[in-house]
């Protein structure tokens, strides 16, 4: 039952890239479409029997390949159908010209069977082969869009990004080499601690760490998330990242990972919640904005990892998938219509449907309560005590802080620009989900603590902006020249060995 | 006699050293086929036995076959990506002019 939930997608994506040699393209948006919804109804009858895991194929364990469904699962799994349906419909009918919209469908699609297999495999090999084909597909799909240096973003995501999988699969050779079994259940019953298996997990770490972009190795996000179309974007930021993240949560389960290891992660944590949040509030381009607060909230994710408590990581995961999709989809709207991605020009003043929904994912992705952005930091915040305490509800207001600057500057009047009103009511629902999720997971209120922190967000928005940071420019450290992209990855590359390298050696000793 | 795996290891090595110092795009695409080969290299050496046969049946001693199958996975996974960044090239190539 589980791996259909994975071949159906995968099946029409074939069947789609035939049409065009059988001469009925017309056919494939609707396939599109099915092949889009057909997992709905696997889920359904998978969640009523949880956790389910079985050997595809009915071969024994050390023969086959396992997937499964759990609690740890599930929020990833439900994520990702949500959005997807959502993005479907989005993209679904004229959103892609004739010419093009064959292939694209098709990616997409495998973009789709790849997440999802990635979100129920309990096989590392079988798990970086899933999260591949999510990866590539992703390549692909960034590469679609039209906007200037769109190529250069996909060429640059796709070389770091392989690179990592290549570290990531040399870590499950080391650990195939120690235990001999690549199902994870069996590694941890036959698991033996040692120096090899050790350096096979800070590989493994900081592979994933990259791909998921989490600071310092976010450098290709921004760029390949802004640079894709809404929707796209809605993918990337909402599902593609989040693959990586299961990946770490199978390997906690895993191995016992080491406090110092766990300290590593959490201060990275911390520090790509606040850069993310830092690079968000000088951004001037309302994509780009969304993009490193990915980075931001990725933190979230990896701190819930770090503090060995994956259930909320998950449900973090999933609330970052809602509100970041609902929120590329609702200022990508915009954007697109407006044609242009610069803050100053866009407005929703005269939208009421778009005005509600990019308020309510503010709200959502700034934790306030009963959105389902309480409900995760809810369940992280349980672990946290002392002075962390307070540290991560700065993050918070930091967030709030940055959404009020975006709110802020589509609240000026602006021309009035007639949006179709299909998409108009994707973002308003996407909007108003995280609100039913939030009350449906954690129906709490808290009036005071939520409105101090909005209030302490309009506090430091108003003087930031008497300071004057959001005139701020800062100019990029590598200029948007093609002739240059050699050199700025030869840079990024030589980051990323050292880092390797200063990781290695820290938590070998 | 220096082993397969540690050979394996030292070409991905030589591949990142190729990815800090190459400008030219196409080569950048190389150099990360240098870092497959390595690692591809390195996944059949951890199969390896002394003296070890053709993995077909009626042999007593014969080498592991999972890595090799593992890694003709990775080898297609290889070949789409490489085509992929190429027509990439080329599309920054012609964006360019």
């Amino acid at each position: 039952m589980i791996p259909l939930l994975v071949a159906s997608p995968l099946l029409f994506a074939f069947i789609i890239s035939l049409l065009p040699a059988l001469g009925k393209e017309k056919l494939s948006k609707y396939l599109f479409l099915i092949g889009a919804f057909s997992p709905w109804l696997f889920i359904s009858s998978i969640v009523q029997k949880l956790p389910l895991g079985e050997v595809v194929g009915g071969w024994e364990r050390i023969s086959g390949i396992e997937v499964m469904v759990d609690s740890y699962s599930l929020p990833f799994l439900v994520a990702e159908l949500l959005l997807f349906t959502f993005v479907a419909v989005y993209v679904y009918g004229d959103y892609y010209p004739k010419k093009s919209e064959n292939k694209v469908y098709g990616i997409l699609l495998l973009l789709h069977s790849g997440l999802l297999g990635a979100f129920i495999s309990r096989d590392l090999f079988n798990y970086y082969i899933y999260m591949e084909i999510a990866s590539v597909s992703s390549f692909a799909l960034v590469a679609i869009s039209k906007e200037k240096g769109a190529k250069k973003a996909a060429f640059r995501y796709a070389l770091f990004s392989l690179l990592a999988s290549y570290i990531f699969i040399l870590a499950i050779g080391i650990i195939y080499l120690k235990t001999g079994y690549l199902n994870l259940f069996l590694i941890k019953e036959n698991l033996v601690f040692s120096k090899e298996i050790n350096v096979a997990l800070v590989l493994a770490f900081s592979s994933l760490i990259l791909k998921s972009g989490v600071f310092p190795l976010h450098f290709w996000l921004p760029d390949a998330h802004s640079k894709a179309d809404a929707p796209i974007s809605a993918l990337l930021s909402g599902l593609v990242v989040k693959a990586p993240a299961y990946g770490m949560i199978l390997l906690i389960l895993t191995f016992p990972i080491s406090t110092l290891m766990q300290n590593i992660l959490i201060i990275t944590a911390f520090l790509s919640m606040f850069f993310g949040i830092a690079m968000a509030l000088i951004q001037k381009n309302s994509e780009r904005l969304l993009a490193y607060h990915t980075v931001s909230q990725m933190g979230y994710v990896l701190l819930g990892i770090g503090l060995l408590n994956p259930l909320a990581a998950a449900y973090y995961a999933m609330a970052h998938s809602l509100f970041k999709g609902g929120l590329f989809l609702s200022v990508g709207t915009i954007a697109e219509h407006y044609g242009t991605r610069d803050l100053e020009k866009l407005s929703y003043r005269h939208n009421k449907f778009l005005m509600v929904a990019i308020a309510l994912l503010s709200l959502a992705i700034g934790g306030i309560s009963p959105f389902i952005g309480a409900f995760g930091k809810f369940m992280l915040v349980k672990e946290i005590d002392g002075l962390l305490k307070y540290v991560f509800y700065a993050g918070g207001i930091g967030t709030l802080t940055s959404f009020i600057k975006l709110n802020y500057y589509l609240l000026k009047r602006g021309e009035k620009v007639p949006f179709p009103f299909k998409k108009e009511v994707v973002s308003l629902s996407v909007g108003l989900l995280t609100l039913i999720t939030g009350i449906y997971f954690y129906p709490h209120l808290q009036l005071v603590r939520d409105l101090s922190f909005i209030f302490i967000g309009f506090v430091l928005f108003y003087i930031l902006k008497k300071l004057g940071l959001f005139e701020f420019q800062l100019s990029p450290f590598f200029p948007d020249t093609g002739s240059k992209l050699g050199r700025e990855i030869n840079v990024y590359m030589l980051f990323l060995g050292a880092f390797l390298l200063f990781i290695l050696f820290n938590s070998i000793h | 006699m220096i082993s397969a795996e540690f050979t394996g290891i030292i070409i991905m090595l030589i591949g990142m050293y190729a990815l800090m110092t190459k400008e030219n795009l196409i080569k950048l695409v190389l150099s990360i086929n240098v870092v497959s080969i390595g690692l591809v290299l390195f996944f059949i050496g951890t199969g390896y036995i002394e003296g070890g046969d053709v993995p077909i049946l009626p042999r007593s001693t014969v080498v592991d076959p999972l890595p090799a199958t593992l890694m003709l996975t990775t080898l297609v996974v290889d070949v789409a990506i490489t085509s992929l960044a190429l027509a990439l090239v080329l599309k920054i190539r012609r964006e360019e002019e």
